[in-house]
């Protein structure tokens, strides 16, 4: 194994070839992270339309540079829902808890720098995991099944309920509502109708980036124009770019970075859930050790920290799966699997016994794609910031057109901007009601999942459920007994919150 | 200043966009890039293969073929709105043979795809094999027949989800060894998630593309393919043991809305043929493990009707069960 780790070094660091892959990938990342602040393209699209171009590389030129696409289409993503709420992803509905906050306050940019090292530290921190336990954790992803999955999106639907601002009633109401808006259309499993009413539209489901922006970034915008002119053409959001992160700020964010690193890292190995849950998990979990937790969604840089280094930190151990067994951990693997087929590596355990020096150097090419990426996002962040310094009064507007355009791009159908009006209304009146929607975001996205691995389940229990999960599947059982007790816990503790700082504070 | 900004950015967006679509006007057809709509995600067999032949046909048509990719609803997304575009050759689909001709007996679809297509060319075909886990009893498929007849209900099948690309191909092939009420039927999001359940152990056999199923060396046995030649030593064919042979293969094929002039047909389908002789296609469709057994636009439309017939009495076999 350290033969091959050292074989892998001397192929990525070869001196006639390092210069080109070190271009490679710094293009795939400047690329991927303009794709990415562009709302309505997202990370997958983009892979597959740059896949043809590693077609024709060098294995280590080719690769190396879809994954600088991919890191960067990742920050590209949570740029724009740093400064104008506008997730594209559900990894970074998590961010738009404590980004426009900060970026209200001015400080645009130092919420993007703390997103940048936030991501960049999880993410190297998890591939060195990865890299020095890659058998344990192969040997953990294969016992992770449908049983487990159901268990561990149980678990994550109840905690992003009870961490959602106000009362926890109100959080599981959402949480109802998200989960009934993903049974719109074909079930997951029989494909057959539901809730459609003869509408061919909806037959496919209600699409998710149109309702993203819906219900994050429309509100924003209403809100916006409630203000009274005079403050939307106040010069004080006109300072240059703001301020840079100081060193101070950083280092109190490093717990922070650490624990969601461990969280992302760990949530990595169970396939098909990653990012979006790893994110709640981090800002969830950071929130609680907080020692002024009120602050968290009120503009705190901690906040973003947390949901982007869990977020991050998936990326290491969902590589596993595919380069030991051969199967991709999420659709962006699979995307990879493309290019690697198509050098003649078949992903699988032949692949690390025939070929583990190159597998080695794909995972150094990893490290070297975030340490690339350390410079070149801080050196574009100054750019995008300066985005949201343009007069309010013309901010607004631009936003609105591209949330229209976003949607739009996004699949090219009218009904899609449809959805987008009534997710803003409908997230514009849950505002007013004091309603958390990211609850209903959630349950929207994950619920679909949650069904079908809790029918896979069903079908493998052959009716017998209990003792199915309970003699085979002890690993789900201990999930599921768990998240009563976490319940219970988080509960007690947004009260007390409630009790001390009055009822806007617990968010 | 700020906005001249944000137009640069605009523009350097639309820069790079516009760059992956050439434009080589001329007076006829295709005077503008096609757009081919495949009803399925990113990522998959499908992906790949109209990846690599977009990336080669540009030289032979004179302009672009864009892959415009619109999954969801089993492929009806997709297809319903090639159907809806204008039959001009500027509008094109890139299916398989279980969208076009079996899902119909199976829901009511907003279009009919008999009447609303014609096939371009078959690009190339996809063989499926049944495989089993090393240390399985199994040794052969009909060990594995004779278990489910004996013990219904105890032997499980991991498949790529509902009427997908190896459910379909597996019921037919198990009503016609008379075990499809037999076979526990575990679905999975896709062919990668099912590989992955299958080596969990939660089912005792599964379906997979060949190149799969060499990425896992001596763990897994393959007990039968498809095609007409195996694609393992030793092993036997759907063919050989009696089975229909067209059973576990999956034609990916090009499409064309009905009422496409004539000339323009001609020309997409005489581009297809051309490429089968370029060296860096060929290259390519080797590289990613698929056979380059490319078939007519004209003879793939006499298979059309015979398949539908047999998916037909497939479904009818199932229901009365």
């Amino acid at each position: 194994m350290f033969e091959a780790f050292l074989g892998g070094f001397g192929i990525l660091f070869n001196p006639e070839t390092v210069l080109m892959t070190f271009l490679l990938i710094a293009a795939g990342l400047f690329l991927g992270m303009f794709v990415g602040a562009l709302p309505g393209f997202t990370t997958l699209m983009a892979m597959a339309i740059l896949l043809p171009i590693s077609f024709f590389l060098h294995p280590l030129l080719g690769i190396p540079f879809l994954i600088g696409v991919y890191k960067g289409v990742i920050y590209g993503g949570s740029i724009p829902a740093i400064l104008v709420s506008m997730p594209g992803t559900g990894a970074a509905v998590a961010t738009t808890f404590d980004g426009p906050p900060l970026t209200k306050k001015g400080k645009g940019r130092k919420a993007l720098e703390t997103a940048l090292f936030s991501s960049v530290i999880g993410d190297t921190a998890s591939d060195i995991f990865t890299i020095a336990l890659i058998g344990p954790i192969a040997a953990v992803a294969l016992l992770m099944g449908p049983p487990e999955l159901a268990a561990v999106l149980f678990l994550a639907l109840i905690v992003i309920s009870a961490t959602s601002s106000g009362v926890f009633v109100k959080g599981l109401l959402m949480l109802a509502i998200g989960l009934f808006f993903a049974m719109v259309g074909q079930d997951p499993i029989g494909a057959l109708s539901r809730f459609s009413f003869g509408i061919t539209s909806v037959e496919s489901g209600i699409p998710l980036l149109p309702m993203l922006i819906g219900v994050f970034a429309l509100p924003e915008i209403f809100a916006g124009i409630e203000k009274k002119a005079s403050q939307i053409v106040s010069s004080e959001g006109l300072k240059v770019s703001g301020e840079r992160l100081t060193f101070a700020e950083f280092k109190s964010c490093l717990r922070t970075i650490g624990r969601s690193t461990v969280i992302g890292t760990t949530i990595g190995m169970v396939p098909g859930v990653g990012q979006v849950v790893a994110a709640f998990m981090g800002y969830a979990a950071a929130k609680s050790a907080s020692d002024h937790p009120e602050r968290f969604g009120q503009g705190e840089l901690e906040g973003v920290a947390a949901a982007e280094a869990a977020n991050n930190a998936v990326n290491g151990p969902t590589l596993v799966p595919l380069l030991t067994l051969g199967i991709p951990g999420d659709n962006l693997t699979v995307i990879l699997v493309g290019a690697f087929i198509a050098h003649g590596m078949r992903p699988g355990p032949q692949l690390m016994e025939d070929q583990g020096s190159l597998v080695f150097a794909i995972l150094l090419s990893i490290i070297l794609a975030n340490i690339l990426f350390l410079f070149i996002g801080y050196l574009c962040i100054p750019f995008f910031a300066k985005v949201v310094t343009i007069r309010k009064s013309f901010l607004l507007p631009l936003t609105l057109v591209f949330a229209f355009a976003g949607s739009w791009v996004f699949r090219g159908q009218p009904f899609d901007l449809a959805v987008l009006v009534f997710f803003g209304v409908f997230g514009y009146v849950a505002k007013k009601l004091h309603f958390d929607v990211t609850p209903m975001a959630m349950g929207f996205i994950l619920g679909p999942t949650l069904e079908y691995s809790f029918g896979q389940t069903v079908t493998l229990a052959q009716g017998d459920l209990l003792t199915f999960i309970t003699l085979e599947r002890p690993a789900a059982a201990a999930i599921l007994a768990l998240t009563p007790l976490l319940t219970y816990l988080m509960w007690r503790r947004n009260n007390r919150l409630r009790q001390r700082f009055g009822e806007g504070a617990a968010h | 200043m700020r906005i001249a900004n944000l137009s640069k950015l605009f523009l350097g967006a639309l820069l790079v966009f516009g760059l992956l679509g050439v434009n080589d006007v001329r007076a006829e057809f295709p005077e503008k890039p096609i757009t081919m709509i495949m009803p399925l995600g990113a990522g998959g067999s499908h992906d790949r293969n109209a990846r690599v032949f977009t990336s080669v046909i540009p030289q032979y048509l004179g302009n672009a073929m864009i892959v415009k990719l619109m999954p969801g609803a089993s492929g009806q997304t997709g297809t319903a709105a090639a159907a809806k575009a204008k039959p001009d050759g500027y509008t094109l689909l890139f299916s398989h043979n279980y969208f076009d001709q079996l899902q119909k007996h199976v829901k009511k679809l907003p279009y009919d795809t008999d009447k609303d297509f014609v096939t371009v060319a078959k690009l190339n075909s996809g063989f499926f094999s049944i495989i089993v886990r090393a240390d399985s009893p199994f040794k052969s498929f009909q060990d594995l027949v004779a278990a489910a007849k004996a013990k219904p209900g105890t032997v499980k099948f991991a498949h790529s989800g509902n009427w997908g690309a190896t459910h379909a191909p597996a019921l037919q092939l198990f009503t016609e060894a008379g075990i499809a009420d037999k076979i526990v039927m575990v679905p999975y999001k896709g062919g990668g998630p099912s590989m992955a359940g299958f080596l969990r152990g939660e089912a005792d056999f599964t379906m997979q593309f060949k190149s799969t199923i060499l990425g896992q060396g001596d763990k897994v046995r393959v007990l039968i393919s498809a095609g007409q030649k195996s694609d393992f030593k030793g092993v036997p064919t759907f063919k050989d043991l009696g089975y229909t042979a067209d059973i576990g293969q999956m034609h990916r094929i090009l499409m064309a809305p009905r009422g496409i002039p004539a000339d323009r047909l001609k020309k997409l389908r005489d581009a297809m043929a051309a490429i089968q002789k370029d060296k860096t296609y060929l290259r390519l469709v080797k590289a990613i493990g698929e056979v380059a057994n490319f078939e007519s636009g004209e003879d793939y439309e006499k298979r059309r009707p015979m398949q539908s017939k047999a998916y037909k009495n497939m479904i009818k076999g199932l229901a009365s069960n």
